[in-house]
């Protein structure tokens, strides 16, 4: 456990090492600090009260505005000693107190005069505490000083004033731009620092233009870098503009030899970040790659326990997009499982359950059992995650996975951890219906020996969902009327629901439900009565075995159609009168989330936490959306929703996306906007599309947003008729039109006239992709042998020449949309053919499973084999005009 | 940016601590975390052996030297392999104002010295100096040594 933080003067035991700070105060301190203002200085007394302000406030001793304006003053004294000792000790702490702007004149005569003089090292130290405390202001009368240090002979002061400019570059950009002549000539010094500093500064000022980062990079990778410190900095400037130029050349990528050569330098800072900038590249084909790996790997059994990080971290990364290019090293991996730093070791494991095959699984897991029970939860919660991704690669391996699950299920461990197994079972019943009838009976046997009643409620309330579905629903009866007599208030209440559920979905067993929730009318809670009453008296047929009426199921079990934010708020500003809430009145449009929360990450797969049952609960939520807009709500059935489409740049003024909603006749499109300027109100947005490049499409209805404020997310709808069941495509170009009003910062009021403007988007495709659904099947053989093979349609295709076998792979999938089957989607290295098993939902809910085999003919041709096989033969036909016309 | 520095003695007490760009409520999560890394793990470890850690997108390299444990924290360009190269700087600095790897006692008379040290290596987050013996001169106010350049 963690040490209690005492500060070292209050640690007293240790009387025979004591300390020379020992009993120290801030009071006597600041009262020491009155010898400043002696007329005859002590420099070493002097020092010495310097060393305890300084120890103060690195133990974080704070001092109030008076204190310290008080020892600022003090130590502005100290100037007046010609003690070089004390004049640097001066320096700290004036950096250190960080002085206001009107207490900043006091100094800025002395420090000024240290700038320029003839002692380099004041130069140099005055340049830094100047830049410290300093203001725009001063800056300007300082510059020509700056601009004179930056290439001065000596490499302190040239490093100083660099290393301010790193600096005041946040706070004063317009100033430092323009340095960039004397930077520019300090990248070509001698001296190692400087040039680091100098390539830092120059790529930060110009890093916005692209030509110049180009130029510079260009021009130093012929040259010589003199720091293994510079050297990293380059390759990194080198990995963007491989990155941005990516898009417009063609052929071979520039500096690729930059790269590689990198690897082969004597300082393994520069050869690993070489090596992470390789993996980094986009599109990286094996033999770009193969270089990399071979060092990293090298690393993996080094003696520095950096270095074995720095290198499992790497090859972890590289394995979530090529996991067969690390396969390689799963030698030297295996052996780091027992290595003593619990980071490498986790990293490792994850790394293997990445990269390993069907017939390593078992081996695998034997190791993570010995291994879980000594790391700490954070890691257990990684390698949780990491087994859930391997047993949805193979699902035929979930018996064995799921034993392990329920295993750890049952060991000790935090809350975070018991949901993260929770939600990784929830998740394989839901994907892999084999799994389905294990998995609830692990959750059951879990929640009979359950601390935690969030956990608990969650799964009853999943077994209400899924548990009537099973082809034994009887069994776990048990387990959850056990709950009614063992548990807290909460989990009653719940399992008494989840009763209930059973009752209405299967008629067989409710004779006997009813007899339990009879008996929870005399229990002690409120809730758990109320709810047992409610089931009782809706529910129908007194105990005997008839049939719930769907319209009671809806009532009592349906989801609530409404978002609970916007239910939330309309019963705040409800305000109780003769007249009943109405909750009709609760507006259905789902508010966005604003920028900030926007940009937080985590886009994991969400286990209880999201509705447990039907599709994902974004389409849901776009369904209600839809269906709750009257010009849209007679579409029918909503078919797909799209992820999201930028239509607009980053940090541009308005942020555009779209998502396209597929339904049978129609298609709408949601333009999803953004106003990122606080000083505008956007009124009557609406896009304005043209759709004469998508000729089967006809606009019918548009719903404008009528006010867009700034960083408050907003929808305006547009929507296509289409024929009937037909995959049409197009292309459609998009014009926001809006009405712009000033808003005044101060107040927040918008005027009242507003402007007309415009502001073009980028162009928005409708393609095939759009009408497949992506389902997966665990076990594609059953599911292909089990589809008519008179629907089966086979034809071969030349993709002409292709950067590498994985990228045709790749465009195939993209371009139909559908689902790959058990990790099929990844090509071994140098592998010379391929296969491919992908399986979808095409619209009109067909189901479509496909074939492909690759193989190269010549050095880069690829040639195709497709074989598709669907419920309907059109659509077998349908799938093969997608890739003749693709 | 190189988040944090924190020297604390076997114990766990902190001896000197500086943060960039750590607000001051999260700095006391920071000390816990870090005296608690060290002391699940440093016990028994030989002197100035490298140990690192990762805590989402921050990396943290720590060591003990002498009496004393020393720990970094850096984010972005200052990942693992960038803090060994300033932990060696201020192991390496540290002997050098010490005259050997100090003892708590040692590290606390020859405070001021380390911490001009470690204003010439690490400035507002940023690393400034690596050699030792450049920073030996510079924090007596003399220029380093031609040769060295």
């Amino acid at each position: 456990m963690a040490q209690p933080l005492v500060k070292k003067d209050d640690d007293r035991d240790d009387e025979a090492d004591y300390s020379p700070f020992m009993g120290i105060e801030k009071g006597a301190v600041l009262q020491e600090a009155r010898v400043f203002n002696d007329p005859q200085l002590d420099p070493r007394r002097c020092s010495q009260v310097i060393t305890k302000l300084l120890y103060l406030l690195n133990q974080g001793e704070t001092f109030t505005k008076v204190e310290a304006t008080e020892v600022f003053f003090a130590v502005t004294k100290l100037f007046q000693s010609k003690d070089i000792g004390l004049r640097r000790m001066v320096y700290v702490m004036i950096k250190e107190l960080s002085p206001s702007a009107d207490e900043v004149i006091i100094v800025t005569s002395s420090l000024m005069k240290d700038m320029t003089s003839k002692t380099d090292m004041y130069r140099a130290n005055a340049i830094r505490v100047l830049c410290r405390i300093t203001d725009g202001t001063l800056l300007t009368q300082i510059e020509r000083y700056l601009k004179q240090a930056i290439v001065d002979k000596n490499p302190v002061v040239a490093s100083a004033a660099l290393v301010s400019g790193i600096h005041l570059l946040q706070t004063n950009p317009e100033i430092v731009k323009r340095w960039s002549n004397e930077v520019q000539e300090a990248v070509q010094s001698r001296a190692a620092l400087v040039q680091f500093h100098a390539l830092a500064l120059l790529h930060q000022i110009r890093q916005n233009d692209r030509l110049a980062v180009n130029k510079l990079v260009s021009s130093l990778t012929k040259g010589s870098v003199r720091s293994p410190l510079a050297q990293c900095l380059l390759i990194r400037y080198t990995s963007q503009v491989i990155r941005e130029s990516a898009n417009t050349q063609a052929g071979d990528r520039p500096f690729y030899d930059f790269l590689e050569g990198c690897l082969r330098h004597k300082a393994e800072m520069v050869i690993f970040e070489a090596a992470r900038a390789i993996t980094e590249l986009n599109g990286v084909t094996s033999r770009e790659l193969t270089p990399a790996i071979t060092v990293l790997q090298l690393f993996l059994s080094s003696s520095k326990p950096v270095l074995r990080f720095a290198a499992v971290r790497t090859l972890n990364k590289v394995a979530m997009t090529h996991p067969m290019a690390v396969t390689n090293c799963n030698i030297d991996m295996e052996s780091l499982i027992s290595d003593q730093n619990r980071s490498i070791a986790t990293l490792a494991i994850t790394t293997l359950l990445k990269t390993g095959n069907e017939s390593s699984v078992d081996r695998l897991m034997k190791q993570i059992t010995n291994f879980m029970s000594d790391i700490a939860d954070e890691f257990k919660i990684v390698v949780v995650d990491a087994i859930r991704s391997l047993c949805l690669k193979f699902p035929l391996k979930h018996r064995s996975l799921m034993n392990f699950l329920s295993n750890i299920l049952r060991e000790e461990g935090g809350f975070e951890y018991k949901k993260a197994i929770v939600d990784s079972i929830v998740i394989l019943i839901r994907d892999i219906p084999e799994a389905k009838e294990s998995g609830l009976l692990h959750l059951c046997e879990f929640i009979e020996d359950c601390e935690f009643t969030y956990l608990s409620t969650q799964i009853l309330h999943f077994l209400g969902i899924e548990g009537p579905k099973t082809s034994d629903p009887n069994k776990y009866i048990r387990y959850i009327y056990n709950r009614v007599h063992l548990e807290n208030a909460t989990v009653r209440a719940a399992a008494v629901s989840t009763l209930a559920k059973f009752g209405a979905m299967v008629d067989t067993l409710k004779p006997r439900i009813f007899v339990l929730l009879r008996r929870c009318l005399f229990d002690n809670d409120d809730e758990v009565r109320d709810r047992a009453t409610l089931y009782l008296n809706t529910l129908g047929g007194d105990g005997t075995v008839v049939q719930t009426g769907d319209d009671v199921k809806e009532f009592l079990f349906g989801s609530l159609d409404i978002p609970l934010v916007n239910l939330e708020n309309s019963l705040k500003n409800y305000e109780p009168s003769e007249e009943s809430f109405d909750i009709n009145s609760v507006p259905r449009e789902v508010k966005t989330q604003p920028l900030a929360e926007k940009k937080a990450p985590g886009k994991k797969p969400t286990g209880l936490g999201a509705p447990p049952a039907g599709p994902p609960s974004t389409v849901d939520a776009y369904d209600k959306l839809l269906s709750s807009i009257p010009e849209f709500a007679n579409f029918g059935k909503l078919f797909k929703s799209s992820a999201p489409v930028e239509l607009t740049e980053a940090e541009t003024e308005y942020a555009v996306n779209v998502v396209k909603h597929i339904f049978d006749g129609h298609v709408v499109f949601q333009y999803n906007c953004t106003n990122t300027i606080p000083e505008q109100l956007l009124e009557n947005v609406i896009v304005i599309v043209d759709a004469s490049e998508a000729e089967e499409f006809s606009e019918v209805a548009s719903k404008p947003l009528r006010s867009l404020p700034y960083d408050s997310p907003g929808q305006t709808f547009v929507a296509f008729e289409k024929p009937e069941g037909i995959p049409a495509v197009g292309k459609f170009s998009n014009m926001l039109r809006f009405i712009v009003k000033e808003v005044d910062p101060s107040t927040g009021e918008a005027e009242d006239d507003g402007v007309e403007d415009e502001y073009q988007l980028e162009e928005l495709e409708v393609v095939a992709a759009d009408y497949m659904l992506k389902v997966g099947v665990s076990n594609f053989r059953n599911a292909w042998e089990s589809m008519d093979a008179d629907c089966e349609r086979v034809d071969e295709y030349g993709l002409g020449p292709r950067e590498s076998l994985a990228e045709a792979v790749n465009a195939v999938i993209d371009l139909l949309g559908m689902q790959p089957c058990e990790g099929t989607e990844v090509v071994p290295n140098n592998s010379r053919s391929h296969t491919c098993l992908l399986s979808g939902v095409y619209i009109g809910n067909v189901k479509v499973l496909v074939r492909l085999q690759f193989g190269l003919d010549g050095p880069k041709d690829v040639a195709m084999k497709l074989a598709v096989r669907s419920e309907d033969e059109a659509v077998s036909d349908a799938i093969h005009e997608i890739v003749a016309s693709g | 940016m190189l988040m944090a520095i924190l020297v604390s003695n076997s114990a766990g007490n902190i001896l000197l601590e500086r943060f960039n760009g750590i607000p001051s409520e999260e700095r006391l999560h920071w000390r816990t975390f870090l005296v608690k890394l060290g002391a699940d793990n440093l016990k028994g470890a030989r002197n100035e052996e490298l140990f690192v850690a990762s805590q989402k997108s921050v990396y943290i390299v720590y060591t003990v030297l002498g009496g004393v444990c020393i720990y970094i924290v850096g984010k972005d360009e200052y990942d693992e392999l960038a803090l060994t190269e300033v932990m060696f700087v201020i192991t390496s600095s540290i002997k050098d104002a010490c005259g050997k790897s100090p003892s708590e006692r040692l590290f606390l008379d020859k405070y001021g010295k380390i911490c001009l040290c470690l204003d010439e290596i690490v400035w507002q987050g940023i690393l400034e100096n690596t050699e030792k013996d450049r920073i030996r001169r510079l924090i007596g106010l003399k220029p380093p040594n031609p040769t060295e350049i």
